[in-house]
């Protein structure tokens, strides 16, 4: 619940604007229907009343039927209101709880990364947040309208009808409201979670029977795996219909709460009449009023479906804007540019173990870098190659020894600094769907024509930018409708235009033929005749167009 | 007679199967049929529901009437509000009930559909590649099937009330008076166009939310795919207002479509709050005596224009309710559409059901009798002869496309072939032999694949029982326990998308280590050293010849020309076509 609040106050404090016309105007349209059947039922009354008297001639009809039909077509037009202000609030809100997700996202540490690309992780995270986009449109507005309109309806009626009517009212109505949506929130928590991870379970043992589906007809475990994926639905389902019973127990008591109000209004009422307290038209505005009340709570029945899978899901991504916060970029001590007399970068004694495994994937490890060097380090798969890459670059710490960046150890640097000093082409670089241009202007903002041409000459991809119609063409999302190797030249020409002092290279040319290759690998020499390259390279054409080739031996078992 | 209602609908729709969208429907139909009777009783507990508020109404009248008229009625203040309760109570158990019924009935309908689905594409053989990806598919499964439990418990019974209660509210209302009969009625023809613009506008402005919210997660989730790239160029910043920015221009397009579908719904609104101020305005002139038409042979009483104004709403609720839960029946229908898609899709079953079961008896000997695959496209390949004894090793050679896989596989019993026979230890490879047959058999396939548990797991697939010195062994002689070691966790590590990664060089090694392990005396792999590098390709294929050293019968689907020279003999598929 305290995850609720703090999501809602998020984005209360950047939409506060919006989200207040609209729960102001959800309260006008609730208002406006109470008051309508409300005026209704005294006016058929009071004109009964009249008639039976033989004063209809005296009685002033033109005034109260004005007011209904001005009631009825004003609230048409308030919910019309109501509907644009809540859905236009609805989209802020959703929008501003993706920024501020990513933006905690962006400050984890890079080891934390990773984990976060898994595809079950999205699916959850999208999920998460799919689940809080109701938090305005269903359970904020709602809530909050429903409220300000009780507390106004009451105090009309104080005054109207009788104050016995109004504590009847707050009688009956809170406690059957405060019962159906503390049952619900309380009780839907844990099935809600259970749901959740089953699903997640059901969803990821799916794919790994279709994936693997092969294999287990093969070794004849197809029967046992697809009994394992079935008892995970199986628990989902327990749980969906935990959640179903308990939502449906909850939509019973507001039902029950809206009769019993509505029953207590009518003997109330009654008996006052009777008693001569009021008249039976009041009496019958009391009734009216009460019943159309019950309006009030149909739009909380959605959101207290929704309410244990709200808390749920706001208690995860409370969690990683949470985490995000802790980690902001440091402002560390850089030099202006790096100092050319040293190395530009030095591994000395370099360690690295995975946490947990039994033995370090770099072991002792010394290397250094001048600028205008090339050095390719090879070794079989899985020696660590890419771990030295990740050291230098500081996405992840050595457990000992030095990890120095111009003479400066590396965990002096301020990220912005460090940034543009050392750019890594990881072995998989994501692209992200816009155009050509844009892709590149990532590694810089004010990119001109001239210069993104020249980068992409560089990287031999020139040609088929122009055959694919230049810099505006746009690529799908995560860069699709690219090859795999136009794709990774992409990647590189987004990381040459950084023109670090240290270039660092995950097996740049993955994908390319040699003669490609040959010609991508003079391209980034040509462009950053002054800059410090180390690649990790698996092939012959990057070790030729190495002057030094590092051996990285795996460790020894 | 409901039952065979539900059987002339699934006809009519069956009829209707040209078009994808028929299609769709058709097979939203079948998902129902199963369910149909729930249904029924669904719609019948939640249309008597809303009729129910007919005598509710009633008290509330015949009790104010006496109020009015001073003079005691059928009955006092609290028998009336005793039986408005009690009426009341029974409506919200008979929504309770029939809410019950018709999520038992969903989720049944629902698990049933997760079922077939699991069934059908786990049989799935790997020779006809799929047009969805096991995501897409999991998703279906996990997630969109989901949308037609919407269907079933709102919008069936909504649309059963919308048949019943509006037509009741109106034969109530013409006995009284005419005039509001009149009234109602005249909003009656306008409803179905009121239904077909709102259903349209609706659905334009579900679609249109859908679409706006997965385009919102589509671009964060490619932005949270790209975090360690966007940091490592220093975006983050610029890459946080772009997406601000283009949030921002989605909800402005956005709403303005809302609007005018959110215009359309309130022209119904303001239709049915047209009606009902028309009744109470009518009611009240008729009721002080100025409008002396209307009712039939006596003036129109207050407790019947009390009882009047109290049910024209409920002429109208229910179209409300339908109105509200269109969108429902075009997400099922959407959701029936993919799974239709997905039962079209080219495809052939595994020989067999893929279980455990005792290994055939008998020598080994593999023999091929003018085998021949026809692939979906219609292109024949026809394969040589062979026969392979026990203990023999033999590459396959061959371009790509030339269907060296597709051999393996149909050796596997992964398919059945077009024509031709396949004879193993002495039987014909069929559904009947299959399993038995693969249970002397492993398999390395081109990708290898880690399921979500761990390495140790995954690597002794092949035996129930766990043998830890076997499993050391077997991961030495594939020189593949350097891997382990390297790993977080070892053998307890979680590989896979969740996981640990390990390079393909890698992978490849410890799917060897799990044919070492397992008990079988015939090795199918395919390319098992296709983008390795030379040391890599060395040491995998000095795992595989250690499988043969141990008496198994290898066949390797290879390119690689260093380790076919180094198996007994090559059957190149090139050089017969």
């Amino acid at each position: 619940m305290k995850a609720l609040f703090s999501i809602v106050r998020r984005i209360w404090a950047r939409e506060w604007w919006s989200l207040l016309r609209g729960t102001v105007l959800s309260a006008v349209v609730l208002i406006a229907g109470i008051a309508l059947l409300g005026l209704s039922g005294w006016f058929i009354t009071a004109a009964g009343l009249a008639g039976l008297a033989g004063l209809g001639i005296a009685f002033d009809v033109f005034r109260p039927s004005a007011g209904v039909r001005f009631l009825a077509l004003g609230r048409t037009a308030a919910r019309y209101g109501e509907r644009i202000l809540t859905h236009d609030a609805t989209l802020r809100s959703l929008a501003r709880l993706r920024v501020q997700l990513l933006d905690a996202m962006a400050h984890l540490p890079f080891s934390r990364l990773p984990a976060l690309r898994a595809s079950e992780q999205l699916n959850r995270i999208t999920r998460d947040v799919d689940a809080l986009d109701g938090i305005a449109l269903r359970l904020f507005i709602p809530v909050v309208a429903a409220l300000a309109t009780l507390a106004l309806t009451a105090a009309i009626l104080w005054f109207l009808v009788d104050p016995e009517l109004v504590i009847w009212l707050c009688a009956s109505y809170l406690p059957g409201v405060v019962l159906a949506l503390g049952l619900v929130a309380l009780r839907s928590r844990g099935p809600s979670r259970m749901g959740q991870l089953a699903l997640g379970a059901f969803r990821m043992r799916f794919v790994d029977l279709l994936r693997a589906r092969t294999d287990l007809a093969v070794f004849g475990r197809l029967g046992e795996r697809s009994d394992h994926v079935l008892a995970a639905e199986a628990r989902m389902r327990a749980a969906v219909a935990r959640n179903d019973r308990i939502e449906r127990a909850g939509g019973f008591v507001l039902s029950v709460t809206e009769t019993v109000a509505a029953a207590g209004a009518l003997v109330i009422g009654a008996l006052l009449a009777q008693a001569g307290t009021i008249d039976p038209a009041i009496a019958a505005l009391g009734f009216f009023a009460t019943l159309a009340l019950a309006e009030a709570l149909a739009p909380l029945r959605r959101g207290m479906a929704e309410i244990g899978r709200m808390i749920d899901a706001a208690r995860r991504v409370n969690r990683i804007i949470e985490s995000g916060k802790g980690h902001n970029s440091k402002e560390g001590r850089s030099p202006a540019a790096v100092d050319p007399a040293k190395p530009v970068l030095a591994l000395r004694g370099v360690s690295f173990r995975h946490e947990g495994a039994e033995t370090p994937i770099v072991d002792g490890f010394e290397l250094q870098v001048s600028a205008g060097e090339t050095i390719a380090l090879v070794g079989p798969s899985g020696g660590g190659k890419t771990t030295i890459l990740h050291l230098a670059a500081g996405l992840v710490a050595p457990q000992s020894g030095s990890v120095e960046i111009g003479g400066l150890a590396i965990a002096d640097w301020g990220e912005a600094d460090l940034r543009q000093t050392v750019t890594l082409l990881p072995q998989r670089s994501a692209l992200l769907s816009g155009s050509i241009h844009d892709a590149l202007a990532l590694a810089r903002q004010d990119l001109g024509t001239r210069e993104a041409w020249a980068v992409l000459a560089a990287v031999a991809l020139d040609k088929v930018i122009d055959e694919r119609g230049g810099l505006d063409s746009r690529l799908g999302e995560a860069g699709a409708g690219l090859s795999g190797g136009e794709s990774r030249r992409l990647a590189l020409a987004r990381a040459l235009l950084r023109r670090p002092a240290l270039l660092l290279l995950d097996e740049p040319t993955e994908g390319l033929d040699r003669a490609t290759a040959e010609k991508v690998l003079a391209g980034i020499r040509r462009y950053l005749p002054e800059a410090g390259i180390l690649l990790a390279s698996h092939r012959e054409a990057e070790r030729n167009f190495a002057e030094r080739v590092h051996i990285v031996a795996p460790v020894p078992v | 007679m409901v039952h065979s209602k539900c059987t002339i609908y699934m006809r009519v729709m069956s009829d209707l199967t040209e078009s994808r969208k028929a299609r769709a429907d058709a097979r939203l139909a079948t998902m129902l049929a199963l369910v149909c009777r729930q249904l029924s009783l669904v719609s019948l507990l939640s249309a008597i529901a809303s009729l129910l508020w007919i005598p509710q109404a009633g008290t509330v009248a015949v009790l104010l009437s006496a109020l009015i008229s001073g003079e005691p009625g059928l009955f006092g203040p609290w028998i009336a509000s005793g039986l408005f309760l009690a009426i009341g109570i029974l409506r919200a158990a008979l929504s309770w009930t029939a809410g019950g019924i018709a999520f038992t009935a969903s989720d049944r309908a629902i698990s049933r559909e997760r079922a077939k689905l699991l069934a059908a594409q786990s049989r799935r053989s790997p020779v006809i590649a799929g047009q969805h990806s096991s995501a897409e598919i999991a998703s279906l499964a996990a997630d969109k099937l989901d949308l037609v439990a919407a269907y079933l418990t709102r919008y069936a019974p909504a649309m059963a009330r919308t048949r019943i209660v509006p037509l009741a509210v109106l034969v109530v209302a013409f006995s009284l008076s005419w005039v509001v009969g009149i009234i109602l009625l005249a909003a009656g023809p306008l409803i179905p166009v009121f239904m077909a613009l709102v259903g349209l506008a609706a659905r334009d402005a579900s679609e249109r939310q859908m679409q706006e919210v997965g385009s919102m997660n589509a671009l964060l989730l490619e932005r949270i795919r790209a975090l360690t790239d966007l940091r490592l160029l220093d975006a983050t910043r610029r890459t946080l207002e772009d997406f601000e920015a283009a949030a921002d221009r989605l909800r402005r397009e956005t709403m303005e479509v809302l609007r005018i579908a959110f215009l359309s719904s309130a022209v119904l609104e303001f239709f049915s709050a047209i009606g009902v101020a028309l009744v109470a305005v009518y009611v009240g002139f008729a009721l002080i005596g100025e409008l002396n038409f209307g009712a039939w042979a006596t003036p129109l009483t207050v407790g019947e224009g009390i009882f009047l104004l109290l049910l024209a709403p409920d002429f109208f609720q229910p179209l409300r309710d339908l109105a509200s839960a269109w969108h429902d029946k075009a997400a099922a229908s959407a959701v029936a559409g993919e799974i239709a898609d997905l039962e079209n899709d080219p495809s052939v079953d595994i020989l067999g059901e893929g279980t455990a079961c005792p290994p055939l008896p008998g020598p080994a000997v593999i023999a091929t009798n003018a085998l021949v695959w026809v692939t979906p496209s219609g292109r024949r390949i026809e394969f040589p002869d062979m026969a392979v004894e026990p203990g023999r090793t033999l590459a396959i050679t061959g371009p790509s496309g030339s269907g060296k896989t597709t051999l393996l596989a149909l050796l596997a019993g992964l398919a059945e072939p077009s024509d031709g026979l396949i004879e193993v230890a002495g039987d014909r490879l069929d559904d009947r032999t299959a399993d038995a047959w693969r249970a002397r058999l492993t398999w390395i396939g081109q990708t290898p694949h880690f399921s979500n548990e761990s390495l140790r797991a995954n690597l002794i697939l092949s035996a129930a029982r766990r043998d830890d010195a076997r499993l050391k062994d077997a991961l030495v002689q594939a020189s593949a326990d350097g891997i382990v070691s390297a790993l977080p966790r070892g053998l307890d590590t979680r590989l896979g998308e969740t996981g640990h990664g390990v390079s393909g060089g890698e992978a490849r090694r410890l799917m060897v280590a799990r044919a070492l392990y397992s008990h079988a005396d015939i090795v199918l792999a395919d390319e098992p050293t296709a983008d390795l590098d030379p040391e890599t390709a060395q040491a995998v294929g000095e795992g595989l010849l250690a499988l043969a050293a141990r008496g198994a019968t290898l066949i390797v689907a290879t390119h690689d020309v260093d380790l076919a020279a180094r198996l007994d003999s090559v059957v190149d598929l090139g050089a017969t076509r």
